[in-house]
């Protein structure tokens, strides 16, 4: 099997004054990724992404740890000779080269044939749905055509592991769409071991068999989607995955009751005793209340009604804490800003995490 | 409408001055090489002095070694030159910090110094008696400083060359490193993770990327030696002379009849100046080297 194995990478940038204290440090990120799998790295701004995948395709050098693909220790190997292949942010096609070419180069450096190598380079193109563009240059193409060529050219050498740093976030939103079906059905298709690097949450849930969250330098979590989000381990897991519904309190004899006395509710959950967050998911708050059994009140004003997307986002103000929730359009009729309102929560549906 | 063309009356004096005195003595010499010359009652025109100029060795020897000279200082200062930008380039790329600066200034010191003291540096240095066979002399690497090779006046040109490759080398240099430094320090990784290797990069992409500001930057230093004069006037041998310097040659030489002649040579090398640069700009055109750097 030739997985992907980074063991202990880590990092620190030498800040340009010495003594500074404020420079970056990744710190060591133990990850495995199966042959064929779609893996992303989803985090803020500035947490270390760019740098773990520069780390894993050997253009920075590592501080310490470990690249391994199958049984082959790659930490020693120079990029040129890992057979990696990398998507950046601009697709960074060599200007002076015809598109065939440019497809055609990571062959070219293996010293495949030229009629070989531009066969090749031609039914790649017609992967990702621009045949007939071969002898352009990148200059004629739009933003969209060019990084599916940097995608036809990373994936026509036919590499181990293939990197993507953001390479749909300079695209306008609907061609981002397209995009990641295009991308998800080439993946599929040649069944590459992706290494993507997104903050798009939205665009990781989509493509991705397993995400990992970074957050400050540092990998916090790895699942998939639904594993991240109904049960995510740290506030900022929750907090970038939009879960924004935090109270904290304590769980005493499986009760919980929040600090600011808005919640107290029995727990569904053999949880040991000890201070605790409540994660409510937005969808998970309700404002009618249902038969069903379990269901807590909580008692606030309205602060913000917005649509988006066929739904409204609700915000209440409750106690000192803000509560985000999702309704639909008949549901938020009734609805009024400065009035009172009663949401519903549903205490299956919450996520305890233990301080 | 005034102050649409006020810039350009502005500018009208300094113009026509220029214009005057450049077409205005290539014109007077262009009459000059036809025999016009009213100060001996000569004012019909003839191509006598071609015609004679043209059957003469001497001309066609100096042309030759013209060509010559100026074709090895211009290969030679550009191979120099870009060699000089590419480890300047790749300096760059791996220190990230102030320190390439001083050598900037290091390979630009050759741009500050005149032609003529640059001439004078490569007379003292390698001469017979100059510098450098001195102390291989004095090391023991020669005998005797007359086995030093004939550098410096020799018959095939070898000072000029010498010269003007360790002048114009900077100048290729500097033409070059602008282009060099608009190349992606991220093509760079592109290239090296689809597999490129250092030698590699430079031969995908810097050396095409570098091409058409080479062939310019080749071309300029190629039209200037084959026009200047005092280089090869100082470091070249009376006979065969480069064309610059058997015009003056003739001009000199003190019978009014050979001035036609001179001027001729004159005519000649513009002509042919010229002609290079009508070829020049045709092959820029139909190479369309700069495609995608709009
Ligand atoms: N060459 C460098 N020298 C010093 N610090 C750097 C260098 N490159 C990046 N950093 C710092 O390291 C941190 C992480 O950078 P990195 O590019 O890995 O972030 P990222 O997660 O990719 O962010 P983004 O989503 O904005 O691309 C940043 O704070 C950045 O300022
Ligand atoms: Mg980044």
């Amino acid at each position: 099997m030739n997985d992907l194995r980074i063991i202990d990478m880590e990092k620190r940038y030498k800040s340009a004054q010495p003594r500074e204290e404020n420079s970056f440090m990744l710190r060591p990120v133990r990850l495995a990724i199966r042959e064929g799998e779609f893996f992303s790295l989803l985090g803020p701004s500035g947490c270390g992404k760019t740098t773990l995948l520069k780390l894993v395709a050997g253009l920075l050098e590592a501080d310490g740890g470990e690249v391994w693909v199958g049984d082959e220790n790659l930490t020693n190997v120079p990029p040129e000779s890992r057979r990696f292949a990398m998507v950046f942010q601009q697709s960074l096609l060599f200007p002076h080269k015809t598109i065939e070419d440019n497809v055609a180069f990571g062959l070219k450096m293996q010293k495949v044939g030229k009629q070989q190598r531009l066969k090749a380079a031609h039914g790649m193109l017609e992967h990702v749905g621009l045949s007939g563009f071969g002898s352009r240059f990148p200059d004629d193409l739009s933003g969209g055509q060019q990084q599916r060529v940097a995608l036809a050219r990373a994936l026509v050498a036919n590499p181990r592991v293939l990197l993507m740093d953001e390479p749909f976030s300079a695209l306008d939103p609907g061609l981002r769409v397209e995009m990641r079906e295009l991308l998800s059905r080439i993946q599929k298709e040649f069944r590459v071991t992706v290494l993507f690097v997104t903050h798009d949450r939205d665009e990781a849930f989509a493509l991705s068999d397993r995400i990992g969250v970074m957050g400050e330098g540092k990998l916090q979590q790895v699942g998939s989607a639904r594993e991240l989000y109904e049960r995510p381990e740290t506030t900022t897991v929750a907090s970038f995955l939009g879960l924004r519904n935090i109270l904290g309190g304590v769980i005493e004899n499986g009760h919980f009751a929040s600090t600011d006395q808005l919640i107290q509710a029995a727990v569904n959950r053999p949880l040991a005793n000890g201070d605790y967050f409540m994660i409510i998911r937005p969808e998970a708050l309700k404002t009618v209340e249902s038969d069903q059994l379990g269901q807590v009140r909580i008692k606030g004003i309205v602060q913000e009604l917005k649509y988006g997307r066929g739904m409204y986002s609700l915000k209440v103000k409750a106690g000192h804490q803000l509560m985000e929730c999702m309704l639909t359009i008949s549901q938020a009729e009734k609805i009024a800003v400065g009035e009172p309102i009663d949401l519903f929560v549903d205490m299956k549906e919450v996520w305890f995490l233990k301080k | 409408m005034w102050r649409k063309s006020k810039p350009y009356l502005l500018l009208l004096p300094a113009t026509a001055a220029i214009i005057l005195l450049f077409f205005g003595g290539i014109f007077d010499g262009l009459l000059k090489s036809f025999g016009y010359f009213p100060a001996i009652g000569q004012t019909e025109l003839n191509l006598a002095a071609y015609d004679r100029l043209l059957s003469s060795e001497a001309f066609w020897e100096s042309l030759t070694l013209t060509l010559r000279v100026a074709a090895l200082s211009s290969l030679l200062s550009a191979i120099i030159g870009a060699l000089v930008a590419i480890a300047l380039f790749f300096l760059n790329d791996a220190m990230k910090t102030t320190s390439p600066k001083a050598w900037h200034r290091l390979f630009q010191l050759p741009l500050t110094i005149p032609h003529l003291v640059a001439g004078y540096i490569i007379v003292l240095l390698f001469m017979q008696s100059g510098f450098v066979s001195r102390i291989l002399a004095a090391i023991g690497w020669i005998d005797d400083i007359a086995d030093f090779p004939v550098l410096v006046n020799d018959p095939f040109g070898w000072g000029i060359i010498f010269t003007y490759a360790w002048k114009e080398a900077p100048f290729v240099a500097l033409m070059l490193y602008p282009v060099l430094s608009r190349i992606h320090g991220s093509w760079r990784e592109v290239s090296r993770v689809f597999g490129a290797g250092n030698w590699q990069f430079i031969r995908e992409v810097v050396m095409p990327v570098m091409m058409p500001a080479w062939t310019v930057a080749t071309f300029i230093v190629f039209v200037f030696t084959f026009s200047a004069f005092e280089v090869p006037y100082l470091l070249g041998v009376t006979y065969p002379s480069v064309l610059p310097v058997y015009s003056y040659q003739l001009y000199t030489s003190g019978t009014l009849a050979d001035r036609p002649e001179a001027l001729a040579v004159n005519m000649i090398l513009a002509a042919i100046t010229i002609l290079l640069g009508l070829v020049a700009y045709y092959f820029s055109k139909r190479w369309n080297v700069l495609k995608g750097w709009g």
